[in-house]
């Protein structure tokens, strides 16, 4: 291996790298930081960053002053699960189809569903509203589960048909000659081939679920046991004050299950991304 | 049974018409390769065969029974892909059995078929690996195994060979022609390698823009070409082809004129032809040093030493193509050093002005005619 950079130029690449890393994780380490701090330190002045007689007393008291906030974890947990689990079985035919059959109005559709992206749910919330009413799901997790599911299916469709695109159709044909069916290659042959894309389209969608939940709670449910954890966390602000400390250690601890499965399920994101990047 | 007949077949693809009106009949049991230069539309036709592109016209008929509308799997064919088109995730086994267990075949009725074409593969220590831990030339048997599993009535590849390296190549050209001899299917072959279909053919479907140019057995092809197209396609290097002008025709030939030279080309002449412009050709291999009853003084610009032969090449004044020999390995010749060659006139070939051959008086009698018309062995 040949050093292609000079020392000055590693130097200048590792600085740039330090400051965008800072940049991007001050708020998480600040975060931690509060949580660890007792909540009368954390408006002495002058402020100090590093805690003084720092604990984890926080993540025991937080599960004090809000009971429920084990149920809220669980409720995102829940809604995520469910909504990537709809989304895959929706988005995988769907994006088969996309992939390989030419059908009348299938660029527009892919286009319409490209548009539909640009509207955030929040434009669409007030007739988002009046429809969950019309169904009468208002206040149960269908309220939060299917805008959650519609929003998300369409960069689910677009990630995972170019993911299929890149299996050769002659798989496709091969199977064809052979006698098998749309639904049997689908199911035998594209599916194997396809699961690191697959796993891609999962967790993005879990992520996006996990991310996407808070204004539909917000708006579309009232109830406290369906609360998912964004909400939950606002249990945290009380009439006099906020509970920093308790916050950012709820904070973390909310986060701490999606965190376990996005790195369980990391390796495959990293070689489903780079699948056909390289001369296979 | 494995009887293919086609029938006026046409493809168009939007008004660009890709197949014009394919005329072709295949006989139980025979090997016949389409071969021609890309975007001849062989592939094409081969798809269509098998069902996975519709004709635009025409009838395509297996054992006399039309299949146009069948899907592939009801047609009794089976088809072996460029790029082999394994299943990766598969084993060899389960990519072998993947069209019984389409079919929906008892666990021991397909271990046993599997198990068969592996052994005639010579895979059966492979079975349990995956495609990706495989050889080009496992590969593709694994490719060929699937296909032989269903006992299909014909055989269809796609160019099978043109992945692999070319000593991978040769050898399984042999085993090509043994697997045809053992299985005694109709086998269809597509390549634009001419190599592989003069030693592998019964007979050879030569395609040109669309059209059949000549049907006929491999050694047909090479010594009764029936037009330019055949003539230049067939044979490595390219025949010669010299504008020579014709001054007369009789029972012992054609006599044409090149450049003051009068030769008379034993060929069947047809009326008309005197004072026009003809082609005439001539393989490389045809070409001898010294004189001969058409003689050419040439200088070579390059040469090119294969050990066994020695190809040569000249530019002729006032034609754009080289004029290509080839002589024994050893042969005294150099670069930029004149040299006489001289051509046989039962050597040449004559096309009129449209580019159809005029046939031969050629005495075939070292050629087994067998060979040439299989109908007739």
């Amino acid at each position: 291996m040949i050093n292609r950079y000079r020392w000055y130029e590693l130097v200048a690449i590792y600085a740039g790298i330090f400051v965008f890393l800072a940049f991007i994780l001050a708020p998480f380490v600040e975060g931690f930081i509060v949580s660890l701090k007792p909540l009368s330190l954390l408006f002495s002045s002058p402020y100090k960053f590093w805690p003084e007689n720092g604990s984890f007393a926080a993540y025991y008291t937080m599960w004090e002053s809000v009971p429920g906030f084990a149920r809220y974890i669980f409720n995102s947990f829940f809604i995520s699960t469910i909504v990537t689990a709809i989304v895959l079985i929706l988005v995988i035919p769907a994006a088969y189809a996309f992939a390989r059959f030419n059908f009348r109005g299938s660029g527009l559709l892919l286009g319409a569903f490209l548009a539909v992206n640009m509207f955030s749910g929040a434009v669409l919330l007030i007739p988002l509203f009046r429809l969950m009413r019309s169904f009468g799901v208002l206040n149960t997790y269908l309220a939060m589960i299917m805008p959650g599911v519609a929003f998300l299916i369409p960069s689910a469709i677009w990630l995972l048909r170019t993911y299929m695109m890149r299996i050769p159709r002659e798989l496709d044909e091969a199977a064809f000659v052979d006698g098998a069916s749309h639904f049997y290659t689908l199911r035998r042959v594209i599916l194997p081939i396809a699961m690191p894309g697959i796993t891609v389209v999962a967790i993005t969608t879990f992520i996006g679920a996990y991310a996407q939940q808070f204004i539909y709670a917000l708006t579309f449910n009232s109830k406290t046991e369906y609360m998912p954890l964004p909400v939950g966390l606002f249990a945290y602000f009380g009439r006099q004050e906020v509970i920093w400390n308790e916050l950012m250690a709820a904070s973390f601890v909310g986060i701490a299950p999606a965190v376990v499965v996005i790195f369980l399920l990391q390796r495959y994101l990293v070689s489903g991304l780079t699948a056909g990047a390289v001369k296979q | 049974m494995g009887q293919l007949n086609l029938n006026r077949v046409q493809k168009f693809y939007g008004t660009f018409e890709v197949l014009k009106g394919i005329e072709l009949e295949v006989r139980n049991g025979e090997f016949v390769v389409f071969v021609g230069p890309s975007g001849c539309g062989k592939s094409t036709l081969l798809r269509m065969i098998a069902g996975l592109d519709g004709t635009s016209s025409g009838d395509i008929l297996i054992d006399g029974k039309r299949v146009n509308d069948l899907p592939p799997v009801k047609r009794g064919i089976a088809m072996v892909f460029q790029s082999y088109a394994l299943y990766p995730h598969m084993t060899v086994f389960e990519n072998i059995a993947f069209p019984l267990r389409v079919e929906k075949m008892a666990e021991e009725k397909l271990k046993a078929k599997v198990e068969q074409a592996a052994r005639i593969l010579h895979l059966d220590q492979r079975l349990q690996q995956k495609p990706g831990m495989l050889s080009g030339g496992q590969r593709q048997r694994v490719a060929i195994g699937r296909a032989i599993v269903r006992e299909p009535k014909i055989f269809l590849f796609d160019e099978p060979l043109s992945n692999l390296d070319a000593a991978l190549r040769a050898d399984m050209r042999i085993e090509l022609a043994k697997l045809h001899r053992q299985l005694k299917a109709t086998m269809i072959y597509v390549t634009h390698d001419q190599v592989e279909a003069m030693t592998m053919a019964d007979r050879i479907v030569v395609l040109n823009a669309g059209e059949i140019a000549q049907t006929g057995a491999p050694l047909e092809l090479y010594h009764k070409p029936a037009n330019i197209f055949v003539a230049g396609f067939i044979g490595n290097p390219k025949m010669n082809f010299l504008p020579v002008t014709c001054k007369g025709a009789s029972d012992e030939g054609v006599v044409v004129d090149y450049k003051g030279q009068t030769v008379v080309v034993p060929v069947r002449p047809h009326g008309g032809l005197v004072g026009r412009t003809l082609t005439l050709g001539v393989r490389p291999e045809h070409i001898l040093l010294g004189a001969g009853d058409l003689t050419l003084t040439v200088t070579p610009t390059v040469i090119e030493r294969l050990g066994a032969h020695t190809v040569a090449y000249a530019a002729i004044s006032g034609e754009g193509e080289n004029y290509c020999a080839m002589l024994p390995g050893t042969v005294a010749i150099r670069p930029e050093e004149t040299v006489q060659t001289g051509i046989r006139a039962a050597d040449c070939h004559l096309f009129d002005e449209a580019g159809i051959a005029l046939e031969r008086r050629v005495e075939l009698t070292d050629i087994d005619m067998g060979l040439l018309n299989p109908a007739a062995a």
